[in-house]
């Protein structure tokens, strides 16, 4: 996807590939909105970056297994779907849609869940 | 005299360890910023705050238009004129930088002795929520006075306020804050209101309007005797964030105070937040409170947080309550008024109508009550419609 091509999709660059390392997620603006970026492999996710139960970023969490977690109180989300894996979260986190052209990676600016 | 027993002598009695009630003071130092973790911001979205943590400074206002009746002169005050009068300080970082950032407050006086006929209204309004507005407003109601002030806030902005209520002794205070703003609108600060001896307020706060409304309203007492009411509704819609943060201190013996907020939600991302304490200090014996908050859930998605906290440090008092409830309708009160040929919608619509009326009647200001009603009609209309009964007919 070139940058044009991105920006009338309604997706913005929010960071190079190289910037991003397996398991360890990023913090992003999109729009305004905090985005917790995380490359799994050759994937790369991207959720709001807010526990759905507290106020706390997930992007101070850990990831394992395709899971973000929530390090205060421990709840995971699932990167993919955004789903609240064990308690105290009930409520799914948005998960926003990824885009990559090779170098950099877009993110869309509306979430898709 | 040993180093213990100075200590034992220094140590201040009425220190109390509580992280429950805010702790005032002009001292900005002492407001950090906080992270979203800390017991009273933890239900507060900081982001939409848009600034009103951070203290830029600003010399942008709000449009002031007072109607009062001659007897009341507004001026200028400095900051430290402010301090000397002996108002409650700030207890949250807004308003202290609502205080720093000012240059000065605006005192509205009402002399001792005086009764006032017509109520004193402050309109307040911003054009836009690119303004960042920081405000500071000292209302002084002299001995035996007996005044009806009400502040009616309107339009847009990103507004920080520390308002400073002071009641002389035996003075009669009737104090509404409306939040009538438009849907952009950021609102934040402090009200800090210090009874007189034997005086009595009565405290209307209204927050219908706005994207982000946090109030804190606190009172303390300067003599034996003093009453306060503290009286709230909200109506919040969908991704709208209202907050109410009450706390009395009965720091004085046969005091009386009662606290009664209620709201009602409406639409995905609707967010109340109520938060009331009560700390009945060792000295405050023969003093009676209750704090009461109920939330009416109109539809799925919306969220009401309400935290009622009591710290009781005598048990030689008349008597000391709380009550919170959180639900939906009351199917039994929908089906009898249906069972009566009431339609559903006009049921819905009177049970939501009876659940405020009975705050909004407190007021004592026709004109007021009539324009609340209609507001509360207006965002009715979200969920249930137009009224076809008149809106006259029900009050």
């Amino acid at each position: 996807m070139s940058a044009a091509e991105a920006e009338r999709d309604g997706f913005v660059r929010v960071c190079a590939l190289a910037d991003l390392r397996d398991d360890e997620p990023l913090q992003v603006d999109v729009d305004g909105t905090d985005v917790a970026v995380v490359r799994v492999g050759d994937d790369v996710y991207a959720v709001h970056d807010e526990c759905s139960h507290a106020n706390v970023p997930l992007s101070e969490g850990d990831v394992e297994d395709c899971t973000i977690e929530c390090w205060l109180h421990g709840s995971r989300f699932d990167l993919r779907t955004g789903a609240a894996i064990n308690l105290p979260a009930t409520e799914p986190v948005p998960v926003y849609p990824v885009a990559l052209d090779g170098t950099d990676v877009y993110v869309g600016t509306r979430p898709t869940t | 005299m040993s180093t213990l027993s100075t200590a034992v002598e220094t140590a201040p009695v009425e220190l109390v360890a509580s992280h429950l009630h805010p702790v005032g003071t002009f001292d900005l130092d002492a407001h950090p910023m906080p992270s979203g973790r800390e017991e009273v911001w933890r239900f507060t979205p900081l982001k939409r705050l848009r600034g009103l943590l951070d203290g830029a400074a600003s010399d942008a206002h709000l449009r002031w238009k007072v109607d009062a009746p001659e007897q009341v002169t507004t001026s200028r005050l400095s900051t430290e004129q402010v301090q000397a009068l002996g108002v409650v300080p700030p207890v949250d970082r807004p308003a202290a930088l609502a205080v720093a950032n000012a240059g000065g407050a605006v005192l509205i006086d009402i002399p001792a002795e005086t009764e006032l006929d017509d109520p004193v209204v402050v309109h307040l309004s911003g054009d836009s929520a690119d303004d960042l507005v920081w405000g500071h407003v000292v209302l002084r109601t002299g001995r035996h006075a007996k005044a009806t002030v009400v502040f009616e806030h309107t339009g847009s902005a990103r507004y920080a306020a520390s308002t400073s209520v002071l009641v002389g002794d035996g003075a009669q205070l009737e104090l509404a804050s409306l939040q009538l703003w438009d849907d952009d609108a950021v609102h934040a600060g402090h009200v800090g209101i210090t009874v007189g001896r034997d005086a009595r307020v009565r405290s209307i706060s209204a927050s219908l309007g706005g994207d982000l409304v946090r109030l804190v309203e606190t009172a303390e007492y300067a003599g034996p005797g003093g009453q306060v009411e503290m009286y709230g509704l909200y109506f919040v819609d969908a991704e709208q964030h209202i907050e109410h943060r009450l706390f009395v201190d009965h720091n004085q013996p046969r005091t009386r105070s009662n606290v009664d907020y209620r709201g009602a939600l409406q639409g995905t991302g609707a967010h109340s937040v109520w938060i009331g304490d009560v700390l009945i200090r060792k000295v405050a014996e023969g003093i009676e409170t209750y704090e009461s908050n109920r939330n009416l859930v109109l539809t799925d998605g919306c969220r009401a947080d309400s935290v009622p906290n009591l710290e009781i440090e005598t048990g030689e008092i008349v008597g000391a309550g709380h009550a919170s409830t959180t639900g939906r309708f009351d199917d039994e009160q929908l089906f009898y008024l249906q069972s009566r040929g009431v339609a559903e919608a006009d049921a819905r619509r009177l049970v939501v109508h009876g659940f405020f009326a009975d705050i909004i009647r407190r007021l004592g200001v026709a004109d007021i009550e009539a324009r609340l009603l209609a507001a509360v009609e207006d965002e009715l209309e979200l969920t249930v419609g137009r009224p076809r009964i008149p809106t006259e007919v029900l009050t």
